[in-house]
């Protein structure tokens, strides 16, 4: 781009210095809550006063912070899942329909499975189910890429409305398994109470916090230190390496989609054994799956860093939607162009990071 | 997936509930007794937004008569979504003071029941749910009065007796309007038929569209419907064919020739009475809080008329919802038959509200079937 006779140009780093992974991050959001200010004051909200709500109703308040956690915690497992594939050149949409489809696993679990078990498997099991289901969902994607190189971003995208549909089949088109059968209304069945995990005191936030934290630490270093990690970088960085070296493409590929649902499916447990207890079509209209796409991109497809973006994503959206409670209230879809700049931002400040921005006078060339 | 699912009352004594309930045992003094609005603080939880023209418009416009009326201003939160997510959003409201809460959307059912237990000082008030606590009531209506009406406008202006419904999702509410729309327009045109087209959706408008357009290809001329989004009044005008719309009127002005007229809510009284009731000490909840309003007392009424439906047909429509109103006409009244020739309310018997309110059959007329238990 020129400006009269300078030249701007970004030129790649070979490396970024340490104090840049500061510095981007932080430049990042000050731009961001900079056009957001300006919007805020255009709109006649006090810009300041509205950031500092913001960041009290969505990280530093007790309550904030809990009920974020609460929405943070199956957003970890579906931006888990959504690294896990995408850093291997993997590309499955279908975090949203994997989850839905671990809900139907988890709930049938709990309501068909747990009264079986003894009181400490209950809740493991109807975990594990709901994973298995996850992963069952991305199966029929996973061989087609697998064997036949068919693009796993349609099929898996494509999956997500079939699962979409049939949680409402479930609930509000037949009156079979997942409905409560004591009312008319369509409600979830209730899985059994020993299923069911308790909040944290009188928190929205959930034991399942610790799992979710956990697997995105253990996913950390097992892909660095693992056979496995090594394989499946060289399979994403060059599938013709990786098959000279005698590396097996079609079994790497399909544990990774596989695994990929399984983390999805494990989200849509997480909501079934904490807040909601049964196929709760509310699920549906949170977009979690999809949001988990965001969070792994902003996150690099970095695990650990998964934790904290989820945790910003959950925290802007618990923010942003109670900046209505005020006494002049930012609408919702304010809030939404708050939340869209950071996030715009924070991608944004990548290639900053990734890059050097040259500026250079030229000559200039004087046309007639 | 979205919102309202609605109705239901355990007793009888319950549908007049609101008028009924000022000197209930299971009511709770509160905080803002006192006869002054000064503490009051009201908020109100939306799953869209006012600008649907339709569920939520009418509700706000509820919220504007209160405001209007007690001089005080009301908190309104829009798009949030249901189930599990939205406990955070009333626990929010009620940590900071919110007194007086309402939530119109069926999904928020559970999570306010959640909430209402924690905070026990607060008055928590949910449109079309059923559950309730000692500070969590209900509140919802007889659209179906209103519906069984707009069915003789549809059934009056269909030359081929050949009518479709698109309708959100099989569930007794959507079930009751269809049905009581197909009763309306049998009454003046009894071969006529009615298609149903279910859309598992409230407001998607892209898909709606295409429901209402499927029913015209099959060979409707007067479309009902019984979603959040004006998109069937859009199919029917592209075609020609005219419609009967749900929730608002406000749209009508934009279908000069193809509107007919629809069945509307108008919550005002409600929550003016309701806020009122609160401020003089007692939140409208419990067993004895389950408002169900209706054409008697306004909150259920039939919109403005369109250009083509007929004095004469406007006359008769008159005359019912005059007998509605006085209590000598009940549109659920025997004979009925289900669709599959089964009677399901015999020769002059009038349908109790608690049938009404579960309703799991399609009148006969119906084109269609709904999940059967």
């Amino acid at each position: 781009m020129n400006i009269g006779n300078l030249r701007i140009e970004l030129e790649p780093r070979l490396t970024s210095p340490k104090w840049l992974y500061v510095v981007v991050p932080v430049g990042s959001l000050l731009c961001a809550f900079i056009v957001g200010g300006v919007f805020l004051a255009l709109t006649g909200h006090a810009p300041i006063g509205t950031f500092a709500l913001l960041i009290d109703r969505g990280f530093t308040s007790t309550r904030g912070i809990t009920n974020t956690l609460g929405t943070a915690t199956p957003l970890i497992c579906t931006g888990l899942a959504a690294a896990f594939a995408f850093r291997m050149n993997l590309f499955n949409i279908g975090e949203e329909g994997q989850m839905y489809l671990g809900m139907i696993g988890s709930a049938w679990a709990g309501i068909a499975l747990a009264g079986h078990l003894p009181g400490f498997a209950a809740v493991p099991v109807v975990l594990m189910t709901g994973a298995l289901t996850g992963a069952l969902w991305v199966l029929v994607p996973a061989v087609l890429r697998a064997k036949m190189g068919t693009s796993e971003i349609v099929s898996t995208l494509l999956l997500n409305y079939v699962a979409l549909n049939l949680v409402n089949y479930f609930i509000f088109g037949s009156r079979g398994f997942f409905r409560d059968p004591s009312t008319s209304f369509p409600q979830g069945r209730l899985i059994e109470e020993s299923a069911r995990l308790t909040s944290f005191g009188s928190t929205r936030t959930y034991p399942t916090v610790i799992i979710a934290v956990g697997l995105a630490v253990g996913l950390y270093w097992y892909m660095k230190r693992s056979n496995y990690g090594y394989e499946t970088s060289v399979l994403a960085d060059s599938p013709n390496t990786a098959r000279y070296a005698g590396m097996n493409a079609t079994k790497l590929t399909l544990s990774v989609l596989l695994f990929s649902g399984a983390l999805a499916g494990l989200a849509g447990a997480m909501y079934v054994v904490g807040p909601a207890g049964k196929v709760d079509p509310g699920l549906l209209q949170v977009g979690l799956g999809y949001a988990g796409i965001v969070v792994a991109a902003l996150a690099r497809y970095n695990f650990m860093a998964v934790v904290l973006t989820a945790v910003l994503f959950a925290g802007l959206r618990e923010g942003g939607a109670s900046l209505q409670i005020s006494t002049n209230p930012v609408p919702i879809s304010i809030a939404v162009v708050l939340q869209g700049a950071v996030l715009l931002f924070a991608l944004g400040g990548e290639v900053f990071r990734r890059n050097r921005l040259r500026v250079r006078r030229v000559q200039q060339t004087v046309s007639v | 997936m979205k919102k309202h699912i609605k109705g239901f009352a355990l007793t009888a004594a319950a549908v007049f509930g609101l008028a009924a309930c000022g000197g209930s045992s299971t009511t709770e003094t509160t905080e803002a007794a006192g006869g002054e609005y000064d503490n009051l603080k009201v908020a109100v939880v939306y799953i869209g937004v006012p600008g649907d023209a339709g569920y939520t418009y009418q509700h706000d416009q509820g919220i504007a008569a209160l405001e209007a009326e007690l001089g005080i201003t009301v908190t309104r939160l829009e798009n949030i979504p249901e189930g599990a997510e939205s406990t955070a959003t009333f626990d929010q409201l009620a940590a900071e003071g919110y007194n007086l809460i309402f939530g119109t959307s069926f999904g928020y059912m559970d999570p306010m029941l959640e909430v209402s237990g924690k905070y026990t000082d607060k008055c928590f008030l949910h449109a079309t749910g059923y559950k309730t606590s000692p500070n969590l009531g209900t509140y919802f209506g007889a659209a179906e009065e209103a519906r069984y009406l707009s069915g003789i406008a549809a059934g009056a202006a269909s030359p081929t007796g050949k009518l479709g419904y698109v309708a959100a999702f099989p569930i007794p509410e959507v079930v009751r309007g269809l049905n009581a729309f197909t009763l309306g327009a049998r009454s003046v045109n009894p071969e006529a038929t009615v298609q149903v087209q279910w859309t598992s959706t409230w407001f998607d408008p892209a898909k709606e569209k295409e429901a209402a357009q499927a029913l015209l290809q099959a060979g409707a001329d007067v479309l009902g419907m019984h979603q959040d989004s004006t998109a069937t009044g859009e199919a029917a005008m592209e075609a020609g064919a005219k419609w009967v719309g749900y929730n608002s009127d406000t749209i009508a002005g934009g279908f000069p020739d193809t509107w007919l007229t629809a069945p509307i809510w108008d919550w005002g009284p409600y929550y003016i009475s309701a806020a009122k009731q609160f401020a003089a000490g007692t939140c409208p909840a419990g067993d004895s809080g389950q408002y169900y309003g209706n054409m008697a007392d306004g909150t259920v009424k039939l919109g403005t008329f369109g250009s083509s439906v007929s004095a004469e047909t406007q006359a008769l429509i008159a005359e019912r919802a005059a007998a509605i109103i006085d209590g000598s006409f009940a549109p659920f009244t025997g004979p009925i038959n289900d669709n599959a020739g089964n009677e399901v309310i015999a020769d002059g018997e009038v349908a109790p509200l608690g049938d009404l309110l579960g309703m799991q059959y399609l009148v006969e007329g119906v084109i269609g079937e709904i999940p059967s238990s």
